[in-house]
């Protein structure tokens, strides 16, 4: 008797959590493979059984693919950036020197803030007319840029409105991994003759592996699913040269009521995930 | 040896460089907007364009900004998300703890299959990939602009269910063997012994769900778009192209927007960078 309600506790503790992932979280991720075959109106609310026709439409589609493609120029332009200065800020906020928590404790305003307020002050900044940036440039000689406002400019606009939480959020996991390295184990390269970047890049940077791969593949799929900045600043435009993915399923979705095809693109994008992700797992199995 | 004394000089000063040169970039955006949000609307990028320091500073203060705001029903948004943000924090925080209670001191079957498939999983999807789905069944419990759609989607997170499990199998065994044998149920151990001694982890799990729950805009934009349910992401984003050009209103929603989270960070930092980083590093 006692045993068996011993027994149950666990599980009675576990319910509600358990059952909130469940309906809210884990439903809805098989669900949208699963609607990803249906046509469905937002307004008619009528839902018909179509296969594939939702990917037959977006794979034939080629605001799709540009979308496809603008989202990959995206990442191999943002992730291999944030992640290089988010290594150096790293490591620059984990010297030892006199007020370095007041540095530390700068770095981590914007990751309170939310990418929305990020983006409306880093949109007004970035004008094209009177922004601060083009009021600075203009003080150094430089002829006023159109930043969002040009084809080959609101791309990189839009790298640089991510990296200003993305840099320091980053940099967070990849000191709190510096942190863990013994210091004997520095100490004794400095005495074996290596200098600092030797030690750095022989050290380091290898110890430093698990913590980088974490954050490579969490800031992947982050940066995969920037929408904010898009909706706020550029509507994908101009000329969809910012028009990422997820603004993309956005504006087909709840913009033009074409869930079907929404879904069939989340689907895709779901996929893309789970195999970042699994690469992971993979190359982090087992290993400390 | 000869370029070791310079090397150590030097190197100080690189760093403060650096150091420095970041927190420009970090403070000047912020500071602008504040600054911005307290002059009058034809002002804003008076010094802006060409720069001068006057941009950084409220030289022409005045409140309009706040006082048009707050007419036009601001303060409806901030009284919604503070109530959403707390009533995340203290369902949210009940549901997290137990589950997390269960999974770090309780021996069962089944426990790490259901951590790995329900936890793990639905912590590696982002919650925004799945919105439609979400969305539609949300709809289906005619739980468009309500509370109950806003909040119950997004009380259970696996991310501090991670937290307070790794807390709570890190305590030692004889406090919660001493509470048993005195005849205490499982529910008072956890309310009277082990969360007092908690207080690291119920400080880094109310801030994470507090702030993610005030920064939240994707879910709240899709599920509570009218006027009376608006947040305050919501809100401002609105706000670009609905009333125009008026830059000041738009800064002065964002400054509220940021003075919260940050106001909380700020002196709860440590706790706030162990919630984030705790689970990266497993």
């Amino acid at each position: 008797m006692m045993r068996a309600r011993q027994q149950i506790i666990p599980y009675l503790f576990l319910l509600p959590a358990l059952l909130l992932l469940v309906v809210f979280n884990l439903m809805p991720t098989i669900a949208t493979l699963f609607e990803s075959m249906f046509v469905i109106s937002l307004r008619s609310g009528e839902r018909v059984f179509a296969g594939f026709a939702n990917y037959n439409r977006i794979f034939n589609d080629p605001i799709f693919w540009k979308s496809f493609q603008v989202t990959v120029v995206f990442s191999l332009l943002v992730n291999p950036i944030q992640i290089a200065l988010a290594l150096g800020l790293a490591v620059l906020i984990n010297q030892r020197a006199p007020g370095i928590g007041i540095f530390r404790s700068i770095y981590l305003l914007p990751i309170a803030v939310s990418l929305n307020v990020t983006a409306i002050v880093w949109g007004l900044m970035l004008d094209q007319n009177s922004g601060m940036i083009n009021g600075i440039l203009l003080q150094l000689g430089i002829p006023r840029q159109p930043f969002l406002h040009s084809v080959d400019q609101a791309l990189w606009s839009i790298i640089v409105i991510a990296s200003w939480i993305g840099v320091p959020l980053w940099s967070l996991f990849i000191l709190a991994g510096l942190q863990n390295i013994p210091p004997p184990v520095l100490e004794a390269a400095k005495i074996d003759g290596a200098n600092a970047w030797q030690s750095f890049t022989k050290i380091t940077l290898p110890l430093l592996r698990r913590v980088l791969a974490f954050v490579l593949v969490a800031d992947t799929v982050a940066n995969f699913l920037m929408f904010a900045p898009i909706l706020l600043l550029t509507s994908g435009g101009p000329r969809l040269s910012t028009n990422l993915i997820m603004y993309e399923t956005y504006r087909r979705g709840f913009l033009y009521g074409d869930l079907g095809a929404s879904a069939a693109m989340l689907s895709v994008m779901l996929v893309i995930v789970f195999i970042i992700v699994g690469i992971e797992l993979y190359a982090l199995r087992g290993r400390d | 040896m000869n370029s070791k004394p310079l090397r150590s000089h030097a190197q100080p000063l690189v760093v403060y460089a650096l150091l420095l040169l970041g927190v420009v970039i970090v403070i000047v955006p912020l500071m602008w907007a504040a600054a911005a949000s307290f002059t009058p609307n034809h002002k804003v990028f008076e010094y802006a364009y060409p720069f001068s320091w006057r941009a950084l500073f409220p030289v022409d203060f005045t409140l309009e900004a706040y006082d048009n705001l707050f007419d036009r029903g601001f303060g409806r948004a901030v009284g919604n998300t503070f109530f959403l943000a707390i009533a995340t924090v203290i369902i949210g925080g009940a549901v997290n703890a137990l589950a997390g209670f269960a999974f770090g001191r309780f021996e069962f079957r089944g426990k790490n299959a259901l951590f790995l498939t329900i936890v793990m999983l639905t912590f590696m999807v982002p919650v925004d990939l799945t919105a439609i789905p979400r969305y539609i069944l949300v709809n289906s419990f005619g739980w468009i602009n309500t509370w109950q759609g806003l909040l119950i989607p997004g009380l259970a997170n696996s991310l501090v269910i991670f937290l307070f499990r790794q807390f709570f199998a890190e305590i030692p065994q004889e406090l919660i063997d001493a509470a048993r044998v005195d005849g205490a149920t499982w529910l008072r151990v956890l309310v009277s012994i082990i969360l007092p001694i908690s207080k690291p982890v119920l400080v880094a799990a109310a801030l994470l769900m507090f702030i993610s729950q005030w920064n939240a805009f994707f879910w709240p934009l899709l599920i509570a778009p009218t006027k009376e349910m608006r947040v305050v992401q919501v809100e401002i984003s609105l706000a670009i192209g609905q009333y125009g050009t008026v830059w000041n209103e738009l800064l002065a929603g964002s400054m509220i927007a940021a003075i919260v989270p940050i106001l909380l960070v700020i002196p709860f930092q440590r706790y706030y960078v162990q919630a984030i980083t705790g689970t990266g590093l497993e």
